[in-house]
């Protein structure tokens, strides 16, 4: 066993100390520091980058599957809607707010917010149909004022008056026409998986000389690529218009 | 016959208007009420001096105005010195000031639970049979001419009944029959012998020091204030009120963090509520002890138009002094260990307290006071 000795201060060192504990205890009695934010009153200052609710807009949206095949928590389900399209639907009860599905959306119609305190009722009002998450969640804003740490030496509370924005606004992203097309057509089976797969109806199957033909209208093709994921013999791919 | 009427003499309006409270400012107003009827009996035997004492100060109205105020302030200036906001949400506009009340009252609402392995008859009635010592020391301590029972054992009275609240504490651990109410009342048991002495040779060596065990006789001899006089018994007295209401550093018996307030563990609701006063009504009283005895009781500057009600405000101005100072420390140290509490205690504390009673002697001797 190793003992460790403990130097023991003497009488004057000792009283001092104590004596430094009192004064640092006035000192910040009188003018003390805050790390603390009143929230809900006050908010504190975040990224635009932030991640937290998960806004969608149906009009940049091409079906591709991609949100909910790269979401790790499987929280994202696609689903068919009226016009025979799939918009993806997050349950947020799995939801990790990790962003992936945002960062891999090539149309960017799902979008991060600033939003982090939305209260739900129990489990099953946690999952977000997408009609839901087209317009921004109710909420009651009452902040002022916004904080924003300043992490110096010391950490410093800066207090503007002023509502920051939990809806930011994302750069409208460039998007690469790209379309679906098979470069090895004598390969085709003709087995119709692609046209079945299409959600936009752009591939069809014609018959020319007894001898069936795969037809991909490039107008109607959005590029989501799941043909060629689906393809059994990985005869098409994704080209640049 | 002659009992009877000299009973009806002594509750007479009369009897209480010989001894009353006379306060120059709203002078005309009582006059006023002491005419009509029923109104004037009432606010005789109210402004009555021993009633007075019982009832406004430094009896129940003051007690629990200071109840309210300090466990409040406690918080709310701990919180201040760690960079927190404590108690606010509760009447926002004052700081949250009412959240004594408002904890107060949720414990009202809440169930008592006596667990199967209490001892149920003493469980239930010590929590209320312990405020029998904590109340009684209130009568027999002087704010200028306003006393409840004038006594010249007052002081040693106040220290007895003082030393008693302990054994209630111990009897509670013993009742409550659990493992950390078990660990509390050993620790409670452990401090009581630890600060009593010191604590009681402090006191003695007042009373040498101004020859008198009379509180009124000690406020009226402090031309200069005791803590002067005698400065080291004014340290051991401040260190064993410290220990003996059990605030930081020497939070040993109730400790929340490792045995969850030790011997109250097992109470709930009101009766939560009511040992958790405990500690702070016995604050009360030391203060008021300490102010009587090293700060000078209800001396202070006369003011002519408040009359005997200056020397209350003197007097409750210091002992909320010493208590704003009881409090200031639990957010500066951290908690001792037992032994090292003993230590201090049976070593330190008692070669000072002993310095203490050589200095009180020598001053009985010099007639200084």
């Amino acid at each position: 066993m190793i003992k460790i000795k403990v130097r023991k201060p003497d009488m004057v060192e000792n009283i001092k100390l104590h004596l430094d504990a009192l004064l640092t205890g006035v000192k910040e009695a009188v003018k003390p520091g805050t790390i603390t934010i009143e929230y809900p009153r006050e908010r504190r200052w975040l990224p635009d980058s932030f991640r937290g609710y998960i806004l969608f807009t149906p009009e940049n949206c091409i079906s591709c599957f991609q949100c909910s095949f790269v979401c790790p928590a499987n929280a994202i389900l696609m689903k068919k809607s009226e016009n025979n399209r799939y918009y993806p639907s997050i349950d947020y009860a799995k939801c990790i707010f990790c962003h992936f599905c945002v960062d891999s959306c090539p149309g960017s119609a799902l979008r991060q917010t600033k939003i982090h305190d939305v209260v739900y009722i129990d489990l099953d009002e946690m999952f977000c149909p997408t009609e839901n998450m087209i317009n921004p969640p109710e909420i009651v804003r009452e902040d002022e004022y916004t904080v924003e740490y300043l992490m110096d030496l010391d950490i410093i509370l800066k207090r503007v008056k002023e509502r920051d924005d939990l809806i930011p606004e994302v750069k409208p992203v460039e998007i690469i026409k790209e379309y679906s097309s098979c470069y090895e057509p004598d390969s085709c089976l003709a087995c119709g998986i692609c046209v079945s797969s299409c959600p936009n109806e752009a591939i069809s199957i014609t018959s020319l000389d007894g001898e069936k033909r795969l037809k991909i209208d490039a107008d109607r093709c959005t590029g989501c690529g799941i043909c060629v994921k689906e393809c059994p013999v990985q005869i098409l791919k994704l080209v640049k218009g | 016959m002659e009992a009877v009427y000299e009973l009806l003499k002594a509750v007479s309006k009369e009897h209480f208007m010989e001894n009353m409270v006379s306060i120059p400012l709203i002078q005309p107003v009582i006059d006023n009420l002491l005419n009509i009827p029923l109104v004037g009996y009432v606010v005789a035997l109210i402004l009555w001096k021993p009633m007075f004492a019982l009832l406004i100060f430094p009896g129940l109205l003051t007690l629990m105005t200071v109840l309210l105020f300090i466990i409040w302030f406690e918080r709310k200036l701990t919180a201040r010195i760690q960079w927190r906001r404590g108690p606010l949400e509760i009447l926002r506009w004052a700081g949250g000031i009412i959240q004594a009340l408002a904890d107060g009252l949720r414990y009202f609402f809440q169930e008592v639970i006596v667990h199967r392995d209490a001892h149920k008859p003493y469980f239930i009635q010590l929590p209320i049979l312990i405020f029998i010592p904590v109340l009684l020391p209130l009568l027999f301590i002087p704010a200028g001419s306003i006393v409840g029972i004038k006594t010249p054992y007052a002081l040693p009275v106040v220290v007895a009944i003082v030393s008693l609240i302990p054994v209630f504490i111990v009897a509670i651990g013993w009742a409550s029959n659990s493992r950390f109410a078990y660990v509390g009342t050993i620790r409670e048991a452990f401090m009581y012998f630890a600060y009593e002495i010191p604590f009681i040779l402090s006191v003695v060596a007042m009373i040498l020091v101004y020859g008198t065990a009379d509180m009124t006789a000690i406020v009226e001899k402090q031309t200069i204030p005791g803590i002067i006089l005698n400065p080291v018994a004014a340290l051991v007295f401040f260190i064993s009120t410290i220990m003996a209401t059990s605030r930081l550093p020497f939070e040993i018996p109730e400790a929340d963090q490792e045995i969850a307030f030790g011997p109250f563990v097992e109470y709930s609701g009101i009766m939560f509520g009511l040992v958790m006063t405990i500690a702070y009504e016995k604050m009360y009283i030391l203060a008021l002890l300490m102010s009587v005895l090293f700060l000078g009781g209800g001396n202070g500057f006369p003011i002519p138009l408040l009359g005997d009600l200056a020397p209350v405000i003197w007097m409750f101005l210091k002992t909320m002094a010493v208590m704003v100072a009881l409090a200031f420390l639990r957010s500066i140290y951290a908690r001792f260990r037992l032994d090292q509490a003993l230590r201090l205690s049976w070593t330190t504390m008692l070669k000072i307290s002993a310095v203490a009673v050589l200095i009180g002697a020598a001053l009985n001797i010099a007639q200084v006071a």
